[in-house]
């Protein structure tokens, strides 16, 4: 099958749905995207959209702006398959399973666990789904990467209730790392062997910021794209990995990768793993949390300011500042979704140690862990889900689904159990539904439309044993001003906190309500929230940001005593 | 032995051996200033290469009425380094052109490693001592309210402060007890073994 006519991939084909997500009809809108590329079914419908006058002649239509009539969400309502875990939350729209894409195993050279070990933890601490991504390697393309297939096939059959996907940690090209997965089928393993044979930065010795490699990097997204386009694989999708760590994701790149191919380069870690890195020594690393301990390198992006090496408040630099680099590409109407993981090698005070007589330079894999007997009190990360969750909206219980709703943006993220449910709709007011995480709810010019956030307070412990307490939820929101002609801005200048509510309630759920008032710009809205135990002026200033996370201590950062949730965004368009 | 420059402020030399990082350029100066074996603590810095494949390129002061021994330094630096030294060049072209570079930015952009006073700042010292001891003129706080004389600086023997707008600038970032630590830590997470 030619590319020409590629299949509309990324449907979740347990059911139909008469209606368009925002994320499903993003690439009819992107003119980016060439008619020829899409199925006959998907030119007719853009053609609709087109008649509509929804998708301009000339207009870069850049992600949601003008999204227009299509814009009604995914009302995936088949919850048959779902688990009945008592975990998993169901708001009665989508199915809320946690998760985490970035996960290290015995097939990474800096790694310990077997696959099972990561499983049966994740699923024990609430997982739903799971992504084992050991790094892209010389010893990983030849032998971890078929090596570890076995391994997930056979935890996916003894545990119940956690989707284990295979990916792996792409070196992406001249540029920092980033997960990269499918959707489980026969060719998973070829697929991403091949991909890591020829797209890794470490396999192709390509990891230098030249404009070659970072070619290179565009590449390897066309093919995933043209992996899905040509069914070798249902579903792949690419997902940036603690983008600000070392200043190497400059802002083109970063745009570059998700104008590629908008539906495989979906978003980037908002918050990275490592997150007991910070805690002090002798206890503890005593390093920067997330291991957020580097400064800038020749190869880093010259105009990213110091402060971005660090973590805030445990999340990422990029999207911890509110106006920041996230909220840049929010600006212009792109879909960028962010996901919070644990980045798991070494677990904190982890009594075991790599097996005796290891050798991955040779074997590809290091020995299975035995038992040590002493705590390693300088290990930096948690299992997953122990502190880091990423909650995705899936319409149910599949692969497919779940990887559906990570591109859909239904996705919001927490540490450390700070909430257990959170659901955002905006609407015109006096309307009851509206549209979710990731949407863009279209309205009359003028209209009168509120955000309404529902949230789960937690109703019990986190797995440090203490009821994490919500003090505070804050609305960040910005206008929309389209497609930058500097591709390498990070600053989106009219986004700030615009409502912050206090939270006094301790149990049961909070409903708040932001109006917005009469609608006459495109903007966009996103929710925050925190334990308020550690807040000031944001990274830049409290007139943007007046109760923002605070730069991370280096070597004195207790994650339990700092906690933040962030939600994906929302569009709302007047026409 | 090669004629010094005449120019306006200090001879600066200036060596790029295309190094990847900053540790492997802090390496590179030990070594070239060692064949070079200057008196005192002058200025040797780090820069920044951002043509073709970025790397870090060196620059060194020489005080007035010392000697330059090129072969030294080339012998310290490689075969492969570019060299610049007055009208003096030597080396690859490419690798010339970055020493040129370096020599360009020197006092004005960079990363000094060896400066007047830095064998002082070891342990922990006070933001007066900094300034007082050392050819540091300022002490910023990353995100934080301006440097008190008396807050005490964790140095962890690792103090490289910045050229910016002529002045010498250490950058420091709270740290465990009310101190403050220089932005740049000794040994920076490799993560991860294959990168």
């Amino acid at each position: 099958m030619g590319i020409g006519h590629g299949h509309h991939h990324h449907h979740d084909h347990d059911h139909e749905h008469s209606q368009e997500s925002p994320a499903d009809i993003a690439h009819l809108l992107d003119t980016a995207v060439a008619d020829a590329d899409l199925s006959p079914a998907d030119v007719s419908r853009r053609g609709v959209l087109r008649s509509a006058g929804v998708i301009g002649a000339g207009v870069a239509a850049a992600g949601v702006l003008g999204a227009g009539a299509a814009a009604a969400h995914d009302s995936g309502d088949d919850e048959r398959g779902a688990s009945a875990d008592r975990s998993r939350r169901s708001d009665g729209d989508y199915l809320w399973l946690a998760g985490d894409h970035h996960i290290h195993t015995q097939y990474s050279s800096d790694g310990q666990y077997r696959v099972i070990d990561h499983v049966r933890h994740a699923n024990a601490f609430g997982l739903g789904w799971m992504v084992i991504t050991d790094h892209g390697s010389a010893q990983h393309a030849k032998i971890g990467v078929e090596k570890v297939n076995p391994d997930i096939r056979a935890a996916r059959a003894a545990v119940d209730g956690t989707l284990v996907f295979q990916g792996l940690e792409w070196n992406i090209p001249a540029a920092e790392h980033g997960t990269v997965f499918v959707h489980p089928g026969d060719n998973e393993v070829a697929v991403l062997k091949e991909f890591e044979n020829s797209f890794d930065g470490v396999v192709q010795n390509a990891t230098a910021s030249t404009p070659a490699n970072e070619a290179l990097a565009l590449a390897g997204v066309n093919y995933l794209a043209d992996a899905v386009t040509r069914k070798r694989v249902r579903d792949a999708l690419f997902l940036a990995n603690h983008p600000a760590r070392k200043g190497l994701d400059s802002p083109h790149e970063i745009r570059g990768w998700r104008d590629a191919a908008p539906n495989i380069a979906v978003g980037f870690e908002g918050a990275p793993g490592h997150q007991a890195a910070g805690l002090p020594a002798p206890t503890g690393p005593g390093s920067g949390r997330g291991f957020y301990d580097n400064s800038p390198s020749a190869s880093s992006f010259p105009a990213y300011p110091l402060e971005s090496y660090r973590t805030f408040g445990g999340f990422d630099w990029m999207t911890a500042t509110v106006g920041g680099l996230w909220d840049s590409l929010l600006a212009e109407g792109k879909p960028w979704w962010i996901t919070a993981n644990s980045d798991s090698h070494q677990v904190y005070a982890d009594t075991s140690v790599r097996g005796a007589g290891t050798d991955f330079n040779t074997n590809g894999f290091h020995n299975p862990p035995e038992h040590g007997g002493t705590p390693d009190l300088t290990l930096g990360d948690f299992w997953p889900g122990f502190y880091s969750r990423t909650h995705v909206g899936a319409s149910s219980y599949n692969y497919a689904a779940v990887m559906n709703a990570l591109r859909a943006g239904r996705v919001w993220v927490d540490h450390g159990r700070l909430i257990d449910g959170l659901d955002v709709r905006a609407r015109v007011r006096g309307q009851n539904r509206g549209v979710t995480l990731g949407g863009v709810l279209t309205v009359k010019r003028g209209s009168r439309v509120q955000l309404a956030i529902d949230v789960d307070l937690a109703a019990g412990p986190n797995w440090a044993q203490f009821v994490a307490k919500l003090a505070r939820v804050d609305v960040v929101q910005g206008d929309v001003t389209g497609a930058v002609s500097d591709r390498d801005v990070f600053k989106s200048p009219n986004t700030r906190v615009v409502k912050s509510f206090e939270i006094t309630q301790t149990s049961g759920r909070v409903s708040l309500v932001y109006d917005l008032g009469a609608v006459d710009r495109p903007v966009y809205l996103r929710v925050r929230g925190t334990d308020g135990k550690r807040t000031g002026a944001g990274a830049l200033g409290a007139a943007i940001d007046p109760n923002g996370p605070q730069m991370d201590v280096l070597g004195s950062a207790d994650p339990w005593k700092d906690l933040w949730f962030y939600a994906n965004p929302i569009w709302v368009l007047p026409s | 032995m090669s004629e010094r420059p005449d120019s306006g402020g200090p001879a600066v030399l200036g060596v790029d051996a295309g190094t990847g990082s900053q540790a492997e350029a802090d390496h590179l100066l030990a070594a070239v200033a060692g064949g070079l074996g200057l008196a005192g603590e002058p200025v040797a810095a780090t820069h920044f290469v951002r043509v073709g494949t970025p790397h870090v390129a060196l620059t060194f002061e020489v005080p007035d009425g010392a000697e330059v021994d090129l072969a030294a330094v080339a012998a310290a630096a490689g075969p492969e380094a570019g060299i610049v030294w007055g009208a003096a060049r030597r080396g690859p072209d490419e690798r010339v052109e970055g020493a040129l570079a370096a020599v360009a930015a020197h006092g004005r952009t960079g990363r000094l490693v060896r400066f007047p006073g830095v064998g002082s700042l070891t342990g922990t010292v006070t933001v007066r001592e900094v300034l007082e001891r050392s050819a540091v003129t300022e002490v910023s706080v990353l995100m934080g309210a301006a440097a008190a004389p008396d807050t005490e600086v964790l140095t962890r023997d690792h103090v490289r402060p910045e050229w910016r707008d002529g002045a010498v600038v250490l950058v420091v970032q709270p740290a465990v007890g009310g101190r403050v630590a220089p932005f740049e830590v000794p040994n920076p997470t490799p993560c991860c073994g294959d990168h």
